[in-house]
C-alpha cells in the first residue's frame, strides 16, 4: 500500500476496533496503530477516550472515537455506516467481556479466515476444539448476509472441551457470520439452554497490511461461567492458533482461487474470500490478478 | 537458475528429519523420509500456504501441522485429508518439489523444476566441515576466501578447491538471498583420525574469521 493507492473505502469509512478499554484503563495512554497510521489513545478523567494520529499530532474528530463493547472504536474516514452490532451483548443476563488483545504478524484477513476454519480444531486444537478421530467435515451451508458479509450454518464439530465450563465432550452445532471484512461472530450451541448460543466474536485490528491485533469479544449465558475463565480459555486457544498464522505465507491473505488448495470443509474461507473481491478490499489482501 | 547449489551436509538431514532453509529467496523444507528418501520442496502448504517446517515426517510422508495433510515423499503427491478421510485427495494437490540429489557427503538443490540431477562417478565420502552462516553476499564471501585462504584456487566461480599436501579444501557457496550466503566447505583426501579433530578446529576458525571479514565488509 502506498500513498498514491489510499486505503478502500470500505475499510477506511469504517469503525475499527482500536484497543481493549480494560488495558487503556490500566495504561491511560496506548500507542496502535490502524491501517498503517499511528494512533495515541488518552483516557481522560471523565472516561472519554480521545486519539491523535501521527506523525503530525492530527487529532481524530471526537465523533470519530467511541466507546462500545469494552472496545474502543475508531473510524479514520467518514463514517459510512454504524459500528457493527452484537444484540447478544443486551441480553441482561448475559457474562459479557473482552478476551484479551493479542497482536498477530500477519494481514487480520488471514486470523479471520482461520477462525472460519472447521478442519483445523482436531489438530491445532487438540483435546479441546477438537481431536482425532473426529476430523471429517461434514457438509455445512454458507450463504450471503443481507446487509453484507456471509453466513455458515449447520456445522457441527465433536469437542472434547468445547468452552472453559465443559469437561464432557459432545457434538457442537457452529454458526460463523461475517459481519465485516475483519470481523466475524461464532456462535456455539449452549449445553444448557439449547435454544441460545454462546457468542464470541474476532474484531481484527488491520495495523498494516501484515500485521493485526486480534480482539475479542464474548457474550455467555449465564451458567457457571465467569469473566477471568473465559478469557483465559479464549487466551490459551488464541495461543494455539498464533503460531500457525505467522508462519502463513504470503502473511497478506490471497483471493484468487489458484493461489491455495480449497476442499468442501474450506466453503466458509471460499466464500469469504469471494465476497471480499466482490466489494472490493484489498489491504491486507492479495487481490486477483487483472486478466 | 538452471543451476545446482549444495544446501546441507548430508548428515545434518537424518532420516526423519525436517530442516529449514533458503536459496536464492526460494524458502524451501528439507526432510528425509524413514527410508532414507531425501526431499526438497516449496517451504509452503498448497492448502493455506503454512510452513511446512513446522510439520512432522511420518514414516514416507511429511504432515502438515495446521490440517494434518500428508504428502508423499519424492513426488510431493497429497495422500490424505483428515476432513475428507474417505476421499481420495486429486492428482493436483501436490507440494512443489524441487529437483534433488546427494553426492555422498552434501545435499543439492537446482529450483529448476524440470533439472535432472548430473551422472555422478563414484564419489568418494568427504569431510563436511562446519556450514557458517554470513550476513554478506556471495560476491563479498567469494572474494575474502580467495584472499584468505590462498592464491591456487580454482574451478567454477563459487566452488573452488584449494590443495594442501594430504587433502584439498572445497568451498560451495549457497546464495540464500542476494545478501546472505551459506559457506559449505569439505576436505577431499584422506585426513588422518588423529589428525581429525585439530583440522576440524583449524578450518571452522578461518572459516569464522572470513565470515566475520565478510560481514564488515559488507
Amino acid at each position: 500500500m502506498n500513498a498514491s493507492q489510499p486505503v478502500e473505502s470500505v475499510l477506511w469509512d469504517d469503525w475499527h476496533p482500536v484497543g481493549e478499554l480494560v488495558q487503556l484503563q490500566r495504561t491511560a495512554v496506548l500507542h496502535t496503530m490502524l491501517l498503517g497510521v499511528p494512533l495515541t489513545l488518552t483516557l481522560a478523567a471523565d472516561g472519554s477516550v480521545t486519539a491523535t494520529g501521527a506523525p503530525h499530532g492530527t487529532p481524530v474528530p471526537m465523533q470519530h472515537v467511541a466507546i462500545r463493547y469494552g472496545l474502543v472504536w475508531l473510524c479514520l474516514g467518514t463514517p459510512a455506516r454504524e459500528i457493527v452490532d452484537f444484540p447478544e451483548t443486551r441480553e441482561s443476563d448475559r457474562v459479557v467481556c473482552t478476551g484479551g488483545s493479542v497482536a498477530v504478524a500477519v494481514s487480520g484477513l488471514r486470523a479471520v479466515e482461520n477462525f472460519l476454519d472447521l478442519g483445523h480444531l482436531a489438530f491445532v486444537h487438540a483435546g479441546y476444539l477438537g481431536e482425532e478421530p473426529h476430523t471429517e467435515i461434514c457438509a455445512y451451508k454458507v450463504e450471503p448476509l443481507a446487509d453484507g458479509g456471509i453466513l455458515a450454518t449447520q456445522c457441527r464439530v465433536y469437542q472434547p472441551r468445547p468452552s472453559p465450563m465443559e469437561s464432557q465432550g459432545f457434538d457442537v452445532d457452529y454458526i460463523y457470520a461475517v459481519r465485516r471484512p475483519y470481523i466475524v461472530v461464532l456462535f456455539k450451541a449452549n449445553p444448557v439452554e439449547k435454544d441460545r448460543m454462546d457468542m464470541i466474536a474476532l474484531l481484527a485490528q488491520p495495523v498494516t497490511e501484515e500485521r493485526c491485533v486480534a480482539h475479542v469479544l464474548m457474550a455467555y449465558p449465564p451458567h457457571n461461567v465467569d469473566v477471568a475463565s473465559l478469557r483465559w480459555f479464549q487466551q490459551l486457544i488464541f495461543g494455539q492458533d498464533r503460531p500457525i498464522l505467522e508462519n502463513q505465507l504470503p502473511k497478506r491473505l490471497p483471493l484468487d482461487p489458484r493461489s491455495e488448495i480449497s476442499v468442501r470443509a474450506d466453503s466458509s474461507s471460499a466464500h469469504y474470500r469471494r465476497w471480499l473481491s466482490a466489494v472490493g478490499v484489498r489491504y491486507g489482501a492479495v487481490p486477483v490478478a487483472a486478466a | 537458475m538452471n543451476r545446482w547449489f549444495a544446501v546441507s551436509a548430508c548428515g545434518e538431514v537424518p532420516h526423519g528429519h525436517v530442516a529449514h532453509t533458503q536459496l536464492l529467496g526460494q524458502e524451501l523444507v528439507l526432510w528425509r523420509s524413514a527410508s532414507g528418501t531425501l526431499n526438497a520442496w516449496e517451504n509452503r502448504c498448497p492448502h493455506r500456504g503454512v510452513r511446512l517446517t513446522l510439520g512432522t515426517c511420518v514414516g514416507e510422508e511429511l504432515r502438515c501441522q495446521y490440517h494434518a495433510w500428508r504428502f508423499a515423499s519424492a513426488s510431493g503427491q497429497c495422500t490424505h485429508i483428515p476432513s475428507h478421510p474417505n476421499q481420495k485427495p486429486a492428482s493436483t494437490i501436490r507440494s512443489q518439489v524441487f529437483p534433488v540429489f546427494e553426492d555422498g557427503t552434501f545435499a543439492w538443490v537446482n529450483l529448476t523444476r524440470a533439472a535432472v540431477p548430473p551422472q555422478q562417478a563414484a564419489v568418494g565420502i568427504d569431510t563436511a566441515l562446519r556450514s557458517l552462516f554470513a550476513d554478506a553476499p556471495v560476491a563479498a564471501v567469494r572474494q575474502v576466501l580467495l584472499r584468505g585462504y590462498a592464491d591456487q584456487a580454482v574451478g567454477l566461480v563459487d566452488e573452488f578447491t584449494l590443495d594442501a599436501t594430504e587433502y584439498a579444501l572445497r568451498f560451495m557457496l549457497q546464495p540464500v538471498t542476494a545478501d546472505q550466503t551459506i559457506i559449505h566447505a569439505r576436505l577431499q583426501g584422506e585426513v588422518a583420525a588423529a589428525k581429525r579433530m585439530t583440522v576440524l578446529r583449524h578450518h571452522n576458525a578461518l572459516l569464522s574469521a572470513a565470515r566475520d571479514h565478510a560481514e564488515a565488509a559488507s
